[in-house]
């Protein structure tokens, strides 16, 4: 199963991107555990600087932007 | 009710553009290593102290890269720099500042917010920076890029791009007539609309589109609502109250401005009629000195944002820092209100 992560502190952007990917999630029939890490403290720990960020099986793949569910549908695929 | 007439859509119009073309097309990530631990000083704070037009496209993406600088990166000074800037720069917050409050304010509120910023961070780093810190510098991890960007095109093409979206702005806000005025606007309309269309691929092009109308959505509405409570606000507060408080720029005018805007949170660019309609710079009764204050001050602190800041850097940090927001914006007041005299 995909793991997949959702980084970022609550703010408008993440939210439309953690509903983005479990849009995503359901049209592309994948099985995958969506995660949403909001804390800041976890966030650094990833070295990520700019939210929101998404993460698949630990990689990131999105930094900074929240891309569209066509995008993220074409990520998961991979 | 003016605030929202046709010549300020005008320019908030093809400053959403630019905002979403930034979000969109650039790769913002580029900036992020110039805080690095290596990276020379001087350039550190150059880049803290102005990049906020180019990262903060959305205010709640400044707390993480300033927890990122100042634990990972280029220390506390940097951090500093970089998160009193970052908002008060921010492009759409200058555009509607420089259109509605006059290109004077506008000008100063830049100049002002960058030294600031600056000063802000040298002192931080001055009074805190041990120079030892202990955090491993991790870089921030790059998605691969150049698969999502089209590798083949040259870099400039989107600074170029955004460039032009810029020259749009500054022509349609130019006080040239309106027939050649029309002309050079749809030229560079034209130009940016070829270049968009042979350089960009399709998923750049949809995701400009959707950062603009994302951006669009959300801010207008907040704004038109905004503009009309501070509207209604500064309708019935007293004129010669806001004169006997900011009708000068002198010290208790200006620290009561600048005091007043870093404990109120003002959701993005209402700090804009907040000055103009609320306290009635645009009518008089506010002076210079105390609006670009409350400018300063205003959108880069707020009880809200302090807490997160005290929890980031320690109670220490976070009262210094948190001073001297309030008595640096307090003097670029005065200063400010004895130069427009």
């Amino acid at each position: 199963m995909m793991k997949i992560e959702v980084l970022g502190t609550g703010c408008a952007k993440c939210k439309s991107l953690a509903k983005n990917v479990e849009k995503a999630v359901a049209e592309a029939g994948v099985e995958a555990e969506i995660v949403k890490v909001e804390s800041l403290q976890e966030i650094m720990n990833r070295g990520v600087m700019m939210t929101p960020a998404l993460f698949i099986d630990g990689e990131a793949v999105a930094v900074g932007r929240a891309p569209s569910v066509a995008e993220i549908k074409g990520m998961l695929k991979r | 009710m003016e605030y929202l007439s046709a010549h300020v859509l005008t320019c908030l119009v093809p400053a959403f553009f630019i905002a979403g073309a930034i979000a969109a097309l650039l790769q913002r990530e580029a900036v992020l290593k110039y805080f690095g631990k290596d990276a020379p000083k001087w350039l550190c704070y150059s880049v803290a102290s102005t990049s906020g037009t180019i990262l903060a496209v959305c205010s709640c993406t400044i707390l993480p890269i300033f927890a990122g600088i100042h634990r990972r990166g280029a220390g506390i000074g940097p951090a500093t720099a970089f998160l009193f800037a970052g908002p008060a720069i921010n492009l759409l917050a200058v555009v509607l500042t420089a259109r509605v409050l006059g290109l004077e304010l506008g000008a100063a509120r830049i100049i002002a917010a960058v030294s600031i910023s600056v000063l802000i961070g040298l002192i931080m780093a001055a009074i805190f920076d041990r120079g030892s810190e202990d955090e491993e510098a991790a870089s921030c991890p790059s998605p691969s890029a150049s698969s999502e960007f089209g590798s083949e095109r040259p870099g400039y093409i989107p600074p170029i791009f955004v460039g032009l979206l810029v020259a749009i702005l500054l022509a349609a806000t130019s006080g040239l007539a309106l027939g050649p005025k029309a002309a050079i606007v749809s030229i560079l309309v034209l130009a940016s609309a070829w270049l968009l269309n042979a350089r960009f691929t399709d998923l750049e092009k949809a995701s400009f589109f959707g950062e603009t109308w994302w951006l669009a959505k959300r801010i207008f509405p907040l704004l038109l609502v905004g503009t009309f409570i501070t509207g209604v606000i500064g309708y019935f507060l007293p004129v010669e109250l806001i004169r006997i408080f900011f009708g000068a720029s002198d010290f208790a005018a200006c620290f009561a401005a600048s005091l007043m805007g870093a404990l109120l949170y003002m959701p993005t660019l209402l700090e804009v009629p907040i000055v103009g309609t609320m306290f009635g710079y645009t009518s008089g009764a506010m002076a210079p000195g105390p609006a670009l204050s409350l400018l300063l001050a205003g959108p880069s602190m707020s009880l809200p944002n302090m807490i997160v800041i005290w929890r980031i850097i320690g109670s220490k940090r976070a009262s210094v820092y948190i001073s001297l927001v309030i008595l640096l914006s307090t003097l670029m007041g005065m200063i400010y209100g004895m130069a427009a005299a």
